[in-house]
């Protein structure tokens, strides 16, 4: 029996649709661009006409930056779980199937980058990788943004693809793989038909809850200064506000809220696709 | 009493499969190794059903999988119509296996459950290129009609929407796909109502006369066993007890552990009374098993040969050979 959607799923979808559309579509809304200062309007509060969210102290248009920070941590949280879900499980399920050594290996690498607390990581290979030798220099945004999404992706691989490795170890026992075995299949075969379809719900469930946790993360980097620079992105835009929260707390609120919608709503969808993905054999 | 030897191989031209000396040996952790079977020799003629049987954890069912190389065994030959399949380079061992196909305790955990039937029956087929597209799916139909499903009903399920006599129909239909020589059947029936048994047992009775397979039945029902089998074959602890046919087997056990077994079965009389001694405790584990005859500690005819010597296979009448040092006579 196929479960109803219930009132905040639609709202999840909605609003994770709304800010893809944000982020896709963003440029061609006929407003000014977020760097724009519009002095006239310091400080108005939302629904000033022209700003709907208001203006933030340094007279840049809120609503924009909201525009440009979804398209920044969306590009950025998709691009990392894409690329880290991809790797991760490539590893995953290949340690898996094949055992041995090389599973010792991976497993390991994994449970070390596991137990450093992924803020302090992505921190320390910020800092590592987007520093110029002299210090005086500044760093490219286009370099930073790379850096950014390199390091959030090393903080994904290991947390899908220990997803990856467990649900390999549970189907590689099942008894199919032995019979695909027996009637001569190669493995890459194998992993491909047989392995690859039964772990990749789990996968997507999870890649979910990784794009609320890069999302976070990105927003924790730039509020700490090593993210995206001039306050592009939400967490920028909330570092920003914060200085402001006595007489013009709406800059830091809308930005804040923003992220909250769209990483509840990642959590949320995947926690919907992980129960309609999970086809078991038992839910007859 | 458990023992090694091979005074019961046939050295004839119908042996289809001979295995010498087969072991299996698995690391648990911390050095030990967990000896699963223990130089194992037997052969099964064309035609012919062998029954393996014995209790949980005796080796039975990774003894059937050795005999496919899944995993390869640790040492010991397994010789299938002429070809040494341990000494195989892995492509042709590939090619080689196909002939031998194996049916699974647990129809549905062998049934991957995103593929149709459709396509799990095909495959096989499709991993070697078999025919066309359309012979294919000939082949697909003919296969679902032989095993008694309607392939209209049946092709584009899902296994979990079917029984587990329905899967395991489904599972047969795909191992007799690429006309295998020799079948191996490792407890085919014993996760299945009582009701259901009987007929899987007649398929594969049925599929064996068609397909002119060679068996090897593993099994811990006797009166499951009785039924199919040519020859019965009992191992303890991975090592053979007692070999021969069911009549002999049945009638006149000479091995203490076979007559335990034969004793064990449940006979639906109420007014009965158990004329043996159930056997007591537990199989010692296989990580540490005991000197001599392995099946000493629960004997009750063991001596201190049982701990000393290990009994070697020894004919004891026409076709009945045991690894005992004190058979029953």
């Amino acid at each position: 029996m196929r479960k109803k959607y219930t009132i905040p799923t639609y709202f999840a979808f909605g609003w994770l649709g709304f800010a893809v559309f944000l982020a896709v579509f963003g440029s061609f809304i006929p407003i000014d661009g977020y760097q724009v200062i519009h002095g006239d309007f310091i400080d108005s509060p939302p629904f000033t006409s022209g700003h709907w969210f208001g203006v933030d102290s340094n007279g840049y248009d809120i609503f924009s930056g909201i525009i440009n920070g979804a398209r920044l941590s969306i590009f950025i949280a998709v691009v990392s779980v894409g690329l880290g879900g991809f790797i991760g499980s490539l590893l995953g399920v290949t340690a898996a199937y094949y055992r041995g050594r090389y599973d010792s290996v991976v497993n390991t690498a994994f449970n070390v980058v596991l137990s450093v607390p992924n803020l302090v990581l992505a921190l320390a290979l910020v800092a590592v990788l987007a520093t110029n030798v002299d210090i005086n220099e500044a760093v490219p945004t286009w370099r930073r943004l790379i850096t950014l999404v390199m390091s959030l992706t090393i903080v994904i691989i290991p947390i899908l693809g220990r997803i990856a490795r467990a649900a390999t170890l549970a189907w590689s026992g099942r008894e199919f793989i032995v019979a695909a075995r027996s009637m001569g299949m190669r493995d890459r075969h194998i992993i491909s038909r047989h392995i690859v379809p039964n772990v990749l719900p789990a996968l997507i469930a999870v890649g979910f809850l990784a794009v609320g946790v890069v999302i976070i993360a990105e927003a924790s980097l730039s509020l700490l200064g090593v993210g995206i620079p001039d306050g592009a992105s939400w967490g920028g835009m909330i570092a920003r506000g914060r200085n402001d929260l006595e007489y013009n707390p709406h800059a830091l609120y809308i930005p804040i809220i923003a992220l909250a919608f769209t990483v509840i709503s990642t959590n949320h969808v995947g926690d919907v696709l992980r129960g309609k993905l999970d086809r078991r054999e038992g839910r007859l | 009493m458990a023992g090694s030897g091979v005074a019961h191989m046939r050295n004839n031209d119908e042996v289809v499969l001979e295995v010498r000396d087969l072991v299996v040996e698995f690391k648990a952790g911390g050095g030990r190794v967990v000896n699963a079977v223990s130089k194992i020799s037997f052969d099964v003629c064309r035609g012919e059903t062998l029954a393996i049987v014995g209790e949980s954890g005796c080796g039975k069912t990774t003894l059937g999988k050795a005999v496919l190389q899944l995993p390869p065994p640790n040492s010991g030959d397994v010789i299938f119509e002429g070809t040494n399949l341990s000494k195989l380079p892995k492509e042709q061992l590939r090619s080689a296996r196909t002939a031998m196909q194996m049916v699974f305790q647990d129809p549905i955990s062998s049934l991957d459950p995103r593929m149709m039937v459709r396509d799990l029956i095909e495959e096989p087929l499709w991993v070697w290129e078999r025919g066309s597209e359309e012979e294919r799916a000939v082949k697909v139909r003919e296969l679902l009609n032989n095993v008694g499903l309607d392939p209209e009903l049946v092709l584009n399920r899902r296994s979990y929407e079917f029984s587990g006599g329905q899967c395991q129909r489904i599972s047969i239909a795909r191992s007799l796909a690429l006309e295998p020589r020799m079948l191996i059947c490792d407890e085919p029936v014993s996760a299945l109502d009582v009701s259901i048994q009987a007929q899987i047992l007649n398929l594969l009775q049925d599929m064996k006369d068609r397909y002119g397979l060679t068996m090897i039945f593993i099994s811990h029902d006797l009166a499951v066993v009785k039924a199919v089998s040519n020859r019965i074959m009992v191992m303890y602890l991975g090592k053979i007890c007692e070999v021969g046919s069911p009549d002999v087997i049945y009638s006149k056990p000479a091995h203490h552990y076979t007559s335990a077994l034969i004793n064990s079965v449940p006979i639906p009389d109420p007014t009965r009374k158990r004329t043996t001694v159930p056997l007591q405790g537990e199989p010692p584990s296989p990580v540490a098993p005991p000197s001599g005859c392995r099946f000493r500690t629960r004997c009750p005819a063991a001596t201190e040969k049982c701990a000393a010597e290990e009994p070697q296979l020894r004919e004891v009448s026409p076709g009945q050979f045991v690894a005992c040092h004190h058979p029953r006579s």
